[in-house]
């Protein structure tokens, strides 16, 4: 029954057909705007070009699709325990993959493929965001056995470790499969972070609407709403900076409004739940969403907080697990709005085992706030100077904003700057971050997979650089601080990374 | 139920003997800035050179084009010409500068790429935490008997090192050496 797997073998047949499609599909997507153009002028378009170009078109993609087909093998190396898939027509690619890295194999079948009757294998190592190796036609018997082939790793493996923790799993079952929710995020503090989170995010939502609605009404009403005369007639000169006043109020009202609504749908009756070892969340009003986190897959950790937060004892916890691919990155970022700091730290330990603590602090170089001042202000103020002229007549008061607009920016960055730290100890790197929400990243040094230093030549001498930890969770970087104490811990932590062999998920 | 506390004590204990946790000096550790990087092979610039003349051939072409047909255009055919130049230059220059930097080396434990224009970057992957390899090779390099190891982590596409311009043989031979090692890791 089970196929021989070791020799390089081709697709099945029919797989020109679903090449051809999808090929035949990427071109439209490309061409669309062409397509467009030709379908709307189609009586002044001589008929024979057409199709024959189109016939031409249509053998050139059979063509290109039977060399895919062609030189498009796979099969397994049992002497190295790889798959090997071999592709392409000019440029040949050869990707290997090592059957353990192998984390899931799925069988899909999309509608072109339903339509000859063929699967398609898709293998996902957590690797890159690319898709790896991807089978686009294959019966599904064969699909099946291979898929069992190269799972057949993964089992042997999980059943030697379940045979070590056995006896210890045994024990802890009878506790923890009863575990009760032990966290619930009141609705008083569901409210709390309604009223004090994601104020830039909801004012730009509600500008675009307002100027959509603007625009809108503009369109049918054939008047200009917004234009000064239009407002002239109803308010009066004197009158007009405390109309603005009280506007700026109602929308800063809505703001507040939209937000808490938004939070208390999402996140209504959030349940925290311990669960061998992962938590179990499950929150919404109208849709329920659950959701399980596995502490060995968290990447990130999140904690955000801002000035009035503080002050209600709320927080916002986010944790990013790893991901598979590019596609399911939002559904791996689990939020917990409202939880004090008592049940914050509950939730970290479950995560970590300990409290995270800050370690030795990293500044940031004074050149860091003088760099982002000069693209936040300088930038648009040079930009300024060039327009004032033209600008100046229709608005007299334009100086007045700028004014008010450096000073604003300028608090902003000044607050980013001083915010801008990064703690390392032993067992945690922290990143503080953030103007107003202040967000502290907590990441283990085992879960890094690369690292990356930057320095500009111009900074060889006064020795500052940057640095960023990839995980498989995203990035996270640290810009401008003294260059040798970062080349320090990043030798250090690649130290650490080589002589042990942590499980980074 | 009275065993589990038992038992997990007996288990710290058996940790804790066999622990030792002296400090590590990290001014001895091994230096990644200190590492020797070995350059891009030379042919892989004549590479570049091609792909960015042809480019510069089409773009150019195009604009001969626009130039012939369109008669408003034909008065500025000095500053375009002058702009393509400029442009041509740059480009040259740039990829030298970038091709000039762009170094890799391989440790016992890791793999080093630097690469940048204004910036040196310095991109480090334990071998431990390589998902996997692949040897590209491109139609031009190929002509040059050059292949590009792709070496990918689970930490997105930043954090993939991409070397170029390396013999077939001696990417061959590396491609190898790593997947030997990371399978040593297991």
């Amino acid at each position: 029954m089970s196929a021989n797997f070791n020799q390089p073998q081709r697709q099945s047949i029919v797989g020109i057909l679903v090449m051809f499609f999808y090929s035949l599909q990427e071109y439209a997507k490309a061409l669309w705007p062409i397509l467009v153009i030709w379908f709307f002028k189609f009586n002044e378009i001589n008929k024979g070009y057409l199709f024959g170009g189109t016939m031409a078109v249509f053998v050139i993609i059979g063509i290109v699709s039977y060399l895919k087909y062609l030189n498009f093998t796979f099969y397994i190396d049992l002497d190295n325990d790889e798959f090997i898939i071999t592709e392409g027509v000019f440029n040949k690619t050869k990707t290997t993959i090592q059957l353990f890295k192998i984390q899931q194999v799925n069988i899909n079948q999309s509608f072109i493929q339903r339509l000859v009757g063929v699967y398609e294998l898709a293998v996902d190592t957590a690797g890159s965001n690319k898709r790896e190796g991807n089978i686009r036609a294959i019966s599904h018997a064969l699909a099946l056995d291979l898929k069992a082939r190269l799972l057949e790793n993964e089992s042997k493996k999980t059943v030697d470790f379940a045979d070590m923790v056995d006896s210890e799993e045994l024990i802890n079952k009878k506790v923890i499969d009863t575990e009760i929710p032990f966290i619930k995020i009141s609705f008083l503090s569901l409210l709390k972070i309604g009223i004090t989170s994601n104020y830039v995010k909801s004012f730009f939502v509600l500008l675009a609407f307002f100027i959509s609605l603007f625009d809108h009404i503009k369109q049918i009403t054939g008047r200009d709403v917004l234009h000064e005369q239009n407002v002239e007639d109803y308010v009066e000169r004197s009158q007009i900076a405390t109309a603005f006043l009280v506007l700026l109020i109602f929308f800063f009202l809505t703001v507040i409004m939209i937000n808490l609504i938004r939070t208390v749908f999402k996140y209504f009756d959030y349940k925290i739940a311990r669960q061998k070892g992962s938590l179990l969340l499950s929150f919404g009003l109208l849709n329920t969403k659950s959701t399980i986190i596995k502490p060995e897959k968290v990447q990130i950790t999140s904690v955000t907080q801002n000035f009035f937060q503080k002050k209600m004892d709320v927080l916002h916890l986010k944790i990013k697990q790893a991901t598979g691919g590019e596609k399911e990155d939002h559904k791996q970022h689990i939020e917990i709005p409202g939880c004090n700091k008592l049940e914050k730290d509950a939730i970290l330990k479950l995560l970590f085992q300990k409290i995270p603590e800050k370690g030795v602090m990293l500044k940031p170089n004074f050149r860091k706030l003088g760099f982002s001042v000069f693209l936040t202000i300088g930038l648009p103020l040079i930009g300024f100077y060039f327009i004032r002229d033209l600008v100046i007549e229709q608005l007299p008061m334009i100086d007045y904003f700028v004014v008010l607009f450096i000073f604003f920016i300028g608090i902003i960055q000044f607050f980013i700057f001083r915010n801008s730290r990064l703690y390392i100890n032993n067992d945690f790197i922290i990143l503080q971050s953030g103007a107003w929400d202040v967000t502290n990243k907590i990441i283990l040094p085992n879960k890094i997979q690369a690292i990356t230093t930057t320095q500009l030549f111009w900074h060889k001498n006064i020795n500052i650089g940057s640095l960023t930890l990839h995980t498989a969770g995203g990035n996270i970087s640290f810009h401008l601080g003294n260059f040798t104490t970062i080349k320090q811990y990043v030798n250090l932590w690649l130290y650490e990374m080589e002589t042990s062999d942590s499980n980074w998920m | 139920m009275s065993l589990k506390p038992e038992i997990l004590n007996l288990k710290q204990k058996l940790q804790m003997e066999n622990f030792i946790n002296e400090t590590i000096d990290t001014t001895q550790l091994p230096k990644y800035e200190e590492v020797e990087f070995s350059v891009l092979h030379s042919d892989y610039w004549k590479v570049i050179l091609i792909s960015l003349s042809l480019f510069f051939l089409i773009v150019g072409i195009g604009v001969g084009f626009a130039l012939y047909f369109n008669e408003e255009l034909s008065s500025f055919v000095f500053e375009l010409g002058l702009t393509y130049v400029v442009m041509l230059l740059l480009a040259v220059f740039f990829s030298r500068l970038s091709f000039k930097k762009k170094g890799f080396a391989f440790r016992n434990h890791d793999v080093l790429f630097r690469h940048g224009i204004i910036a040196t970057n310095t991109l480090v992957i334990p071998y431990n935490r390589v998902q996997h390899v692949s040897l590209h090779e491109g139609l031009l390099s190929r002509f040059f008997g050059l292949a590009k190891i792709e070496i990918f982590t689970a930490g997105g596409s930043s954090s993939d090192i991409m070397i170029p311009g390396i013999e077939k043989e001696q990417a061959e031979n590396i491609k190898q050496l790593l997947m030997g090692k990371i399978q040593k890791q297991l």
